[in-house]
């Protein structure tokens, strides 16, 4: 397991927000500032705006990390979240705080002056007024408007439980892992959820910094006969863990996994629709997954239980770390890429260290870089003159475009899962594009498209994930949301963007996503590779949903089709007929001479034998004829009417037998005893 | 020809420093402009008198449709067989369905030899069993029967008319307005053989005596409004006129301007607008003058794609009714102004020109591509000077250098430079 991130401060210290120079004079002291306080500071770069965003932000991490736990033993995910709201007396006693009365009133803020309540009681007793004469006039009786919570600003604390099935974490190594910022296991090159070490970290920032409380883990790995309890929080100012209790425990039922549990500062109320709608979007692209999530409130009331269960066993292959693309590095990554190979030579250094790179194609490039430079040079000698050299030659020279191998795209099968799952649509339609590349890092996108369905408003639906995490916030940039809304013209896929229930989705796969702005939130509308990819993915999903939509729209029309003929009928024969009338009525004034044939009928017309009604039936009867045959016509193209089909997932039932397992990074291999 | 217009442009560029109220001191006397429009008259008079063309005369490869004018009693009995056809059809069980001449972009042809726009002889089914046509298959029903009665009862009524006759049926007049179309074409008659007639649109003023429905009406005493044109052509008739030339003008604004200053008393001519896209009497009308007083048609229209277009369907028919453009359509209107070149020669001000939209752009473009644009070069030269700058004007544009500069100065100082294409 890779740990980085020692005590040195990372650059990005030095240029965080200066702030404005005093005139103070210990301000000419050089300061340090850790890792961990810088990202106390700045916690919004992490998604820790304002109590409701770092409850939510809380969650997030610890379910992206139990995922990435369980998949990394290929293990179906399986996933507890608990919130558990705590009052402020029961927050008190638990961190050994009495409970105080108020004395002095009038020193809190949401104190209300006798001036104040009598403007109040005023506006309410007017307000009452106008219900009741409303409700005299027979109107409908208006909601009364919610008061504005006069509840002030008082903090709302949550325990955050999450506990998954995942590989758990080495006993000795927890401490780092949770206390020390800029510590890792996800650095290098892959696709992966979290990217910085932060997730956790900054959880238990932000609890130190709301409530002072610490974080308790208790994990267990495979085969240990222990789980090891762990109850630390950090010292902001050093950037490492501060532990208080960290001991081994008996593991009976032989669990393994984590589970971490976390008390915070938070705001249930505002963010409660975010929270769910985050859960339920995972559950769309993790279908494999099963999530159970509960919300436990004071007032039993207000608790929230819902079940994600599983429909698939079908997990995405883990991702492969991989290496870099020659056009995808820069200078300082180039000298450390130096710094840590093993390879001895320039050639094997290229050869080995960077994808798309082989034998001969490293010479030429040695080759081409100047006399300096030669195959067996040793690659540790370089200067950066040189370093410069290769960089530019990187830059400029042709590289094939890295392949898609090494990212684990959601697949169209989970997606499809998903989305049928979650959202019971209508009809779906999935599409997963070629493996394309944005600046020497390849990407996926893959999209699904449903029509109908529960819980979907009217309109447009946008789904986004990023690495096979849902995006929620700052939806109005995102490049999938401008693609959907702009450039798709959804008319021509006889889909009505107004009226239907569209649901739209996209998952795009990356060892590099390209965010805009810090909140990992959304990704911009400015990469032409990227948006062209999403809005080939959309189409190709219209595309598909056309035919059905056309065919749905037929089948319509056969239904009704013989009623909407059979409204013209009266004004089709009233019109011939009226003529007719005139015609026999002239014919036989004049006696005028026209084809026998004609004037037959213009003289049943006059005798009455050819009225309108005959008119009416004999065009009524051919309607139905018509119909008949265009019915049958219908039914032999489309063959026997197909009754929707519910899909059914069976779970295996627990199989209890012993295996062998050989991992790879690919694949598991099980020899079952 | 295309060297005098650059000798002309050179003249005018070598004075472009002074103040553009001088081109007043161009302006030759009055009679002097007098005899070059004479001179344009006796060359139209004479150009015209060589026997038109016509379709039969040109043995296209493809097959054209044309309709023409048949009297009631003829409209009557083509009415009468096709309901016969209708009600033997019904009655033997096999529904009905109506053979409709398809008016569509892809049925166009534009002939040059004829320089309007013809219709093909592709005819699509609109049969009543059938759930996307039996809404046109009834309203057209309906609407035989409605010009049916008109024969019988000889009387003519308005488009509008006609649609409140059945409101719940034609829904919306565009409907029933369609609709007509298509009948004309079933029937093999103009529009106007049927009775149908659209409400008055175009105005005419200036020296022409015609008489209306028996009524001798001397347009010179029209007042400012002048003369509404008739919207049934059949009660014009005994033109007179000392005109020298027509004057056709896009909208109402310029024709306010000019009826006001009768500038037809100072050049003799006949002044016409039909405000904005013109309707059939108008076209009916002007194409009657120009037929009947071989006069010479000058157009006067905004600088911009839509009074080209407004331009090329006086001249060489829409495509909606390119059924009837042998009788619709009026031959060589020459395009007087506001062309895109005249925005620099008269020096109209930055902030009197507009910049062209996208729409206008593309609208542009695609006139480009249109032969009726192309057979003339001139068009061509100025449509793509008017795309390049993406710059548009109104004849309202010329208003600043004064409201009677068009009238005092524009006009009188194109006409004696024969600045016409």
């Amino acid at each position: 397991m890779e740990i980085r991130g020692s005590s040195e401060s990372p650059p990005d210290t030095k240029k965080s927000k200066s702030k404005t120079p005093r005139k103070s004079k210990d301000d000419q002291l050089l300061k340090q500032k850790s890792p961990a306080e810088f990202f106390a500071d700045n916690k919004n770069i992490a998604g820790f705006d304002n109590p409701g965003k770092c409850l939510y932000t809380t969650v997030r991490e610890l379910v992206e990390n139990a995922l990435d736990s369980a998949e990394s033993i290929s293990e179906l995910p399986v996933i507890e979240i608990t919130i558990e709201e705590i009052g402020r007396s029961k927050f008190n006693s638990m961190i050994g705080l009495a409970d105080h009365e108020r004395v002095d009133a009038e020193l809190y803020d949401d104190f209300e002056t006798a001036k104040a309540r009598e403007k109040r009681l005023a506006k309410e007793a007017r307000l009452q007024e106008i219900q009741a004469k409303n409700a005299a006039l027979g109107k409908k009786a208006k909601a009364p408007t919610s008061m504005k919570s006069i509840k002030s600003r008082e903090a709302s604390y949550y325990r955050v439980t999450c506990k998954d099935n995942g590989r758990g974490m080495p006993h000795d190594d927890i401490p780092n892992m949770f206390g020390r910022v800029l510590s890792g296991t996800k650095y290098g090159l892959k696709q992966t959820r979290g990217k910085f070490g932060l997730g956790a970290k900054m959880a238990l920032i932000w609890s130190k910094m709301s409530t002072g409380l610490p974080i308790e883990i208790l994990s267990s790995m495979k085969g240990q006969n222990y789980s090891s309890f762990c109850r630390l929080d950090i010292d902001i100012n050093k950037n490492i863990p501060h532990i208080h209790v960290h001991e081994k425990r008996e593991n009976e039922e032989k669990w393994h996994g984590a589970e971490i549990q976390i008390v915070i500062e938070g705001n249930w109320t505002t963010y409660r629709s975010k929270i769910l709608h985050y859960m339920r979007q995972m559950a769309v692209i993790t279908p494999y997954a099963q999530f159970l999530f509960k919300f436990l409130s004071e007032s039993p009331d207000k608790n929230v239980t819902v079940r994600f269960a599983r429909r698939t066993d079908v997990m995405p292959p883990a991702p492969l770390e991989t290496k870099y693309h020659p056009s995808a590095v820069d200078l300082l990554l180039i000298k450390r890429l130096i710094a840590e190979t093993s390879k001895q030579n320039l050639m094997q250094f290229l050869q080995h260290e960077f994808v798309n790179v082989g034998k001969s194609y490293a010479e030429r490039l040695i080759g081409e870089m100047g006399p300096d430079f030669g195959p067996k040079m040793p690659v540790k000698s370089l200067t950066s003159q040189q370093i410069v050299r290769i960089h530019q030659l990187f830059r400029q020279a042709k590289f094939d475009d890295p392949s898609g191998d090494c990212l684990s795209p959601a697949g169209e099968y989970n997606l499809r899962l998903g989305i049928i799952k979650e959202l019971h649509p209508d009809m779906v339609a999935t599409y997963s594009g070629s493996a394309q590349v944005f600046e020497g890092h390849p990407f996926i996108v893959e999209a699904g498209l449903s029509l109908g369905g529960k819980d979907v408003k009217q309109g447009l639906n946008i789904f986004r994930f990023a690495n096979r995490i849902p995006l929620l916030f700052e939806q109005g940039a995102d490049v999938v949301t401008r693609t959907a809304v702009k450039r798709i013209n959804w008319n021509s896929y006889k889909i009505n963007q107004t009226q239907d229930k569209i649901g739209v989705f996209v998952s795009i796969v990356s060892t590099k996503i390209p965010f805009k702005g810090t909140g990992k939130e959304y990704i911009g509308d400015d990469i032409s590779e990227i948006a062209s990819a999403v809005k080939t993915a959309i189409q190709q999903c219209c595309v598909q949903l056309k035919s059905k939509i056309v065919k749905r729209i037929q089948a319509r029309e056969q239904q009704e089709r013989k009623r909407s003929l059979n409204k013209y009928i009266p004004n089709a024969t009233g019109a011939i007929y009226e003529i007719l009338k005139e015609m026999s009525r002239s014919h036989a004034s004049k006696k005028r001479r026209s084809e026998d044939k004609d004037a037959e009928l213009l003289k049943k017309v006059s005798d009455q034998i050819v009225t309108e009604e005959t008119l009416r039936e004999k065009l009524a009867q051919h309607v139905e004829q018509v119909d008949y045959e265009m019915a049958l016509e219908y039914a032999t193209q489309t063959g026997v009417n197909e009754e929707p089909r519910e899909d059914i997932y069976i779970p295996p039932l627990q199989a209890e037998y012993n295996f062998t397992e050989f991992h790879s990074p690919v694949f598991v291999f099980r020899l079952v005893h | 020809m295309a060297d005098k217009k650059k000798r002309r442009r050179a003249a005018t560029d070598s004075d472009s420093e002074s103040d553009p109220l001088q081109f007043k001191s161009k302006l030759k006397p009055d009679s002097t402009i007098l005899q070059t429009l004479k001179a344009l008259k006796s060359s139209a008079a004479t150009s015209s008198a060589a026997k038109p063309v016509t379709l039969s005369d040109l043995n296209l490869p493809t097959a054209c449709r044309e309709v023409s004018d048949l009297p009631l009693t003829s409209v009557q009995s083509s009415i009468e067989s096709v309901v016969l056809s209708l009600a033997h059809s019904i009655l033997s069980g096999n529904g009905f369905s109506f053979s409709v001449p398809s008016r569509a972009g892809a049925n166009q042809l534009y002939v040059p030899e004829l320089d309007r726009i013809v219709l093909k002889d592709k005819s699509s089914a609109r049969p009543f069993a059938n759930v996307s046509s039996v809404r046109k298959a009834t309203i057209t029903t309906r609407i035989l029967q409605l010009i049916h009665q008109l024969c019988l009862k000889n009387i003519h009524v308005t488009k509008r008319d006609l649609f409140y006759t059945d409101v719940k049926l034609f829904q919306d007049q565009s409907h029933s307005d369609a609709i007509l179309d298509d009948v004309s074409c079933i029937l093999g008659c103009t529009r106007s053989s049927l009775n149908v007639v659209a409400a008055e649109k175009g105005v005419v003023v200036g020296r022409l005596i015609f008489s209306d429905n028996g009524d001798m009406i001397d347009c010179t005493k029209m007042g400012i409004g002048g003369k509404a044109i008739p919207p049934n052509i059949d009660r014009v008739g005994d033109m007179q006129s000392d005109a020298l030339f027509i004057l056709l003008v896009e909208k109402d604004a310029a024709y306010m301007r000019l009826a006001e200053d009768r500038f037809y008393n100072r050049f003799p001519c006949i002044i016409v607008t039909a405000k904005g896209q013109p309707d059939v009497a108008t076209r009916l009308f002007l194409r009657k003058m120009k037929m009947e007083l071989k006069l010479p048609v000058l157009a006067l229209v905004d600088s911009d794609p839509y009074g080209l277009k407004i331009l090329s369907v006086y001249g060489c028919g829409s495509k909606n009714m390119s059924y009837d453009s042998a009788n619709l359509t009026t031959p060589d209107i020459k395009w007087l102004g506001v062309r895109p070149s005249d925005l620099d020669k008269y020096k109209i001000p930055e902030q009197c020109r507009l910049p062209m939209t996208e729409q206008d752009i593309k609208t542009g473009k695609d006139l480009l591509e249109e032969d009726f644009v192309k057979k003339n070069s001139g068009w061509v030269e100025e449509l793509n000077l008017m795309v390049k700058s993406k710059q548009k004007a109104e004849i309202q544009a010329l208003s600043s250098f004064g409201f009677q500069y068009l009238t005092e100065v524009y006009l009188p100082l194109k006409l004696q430079q024969k600045d016409w294409l």
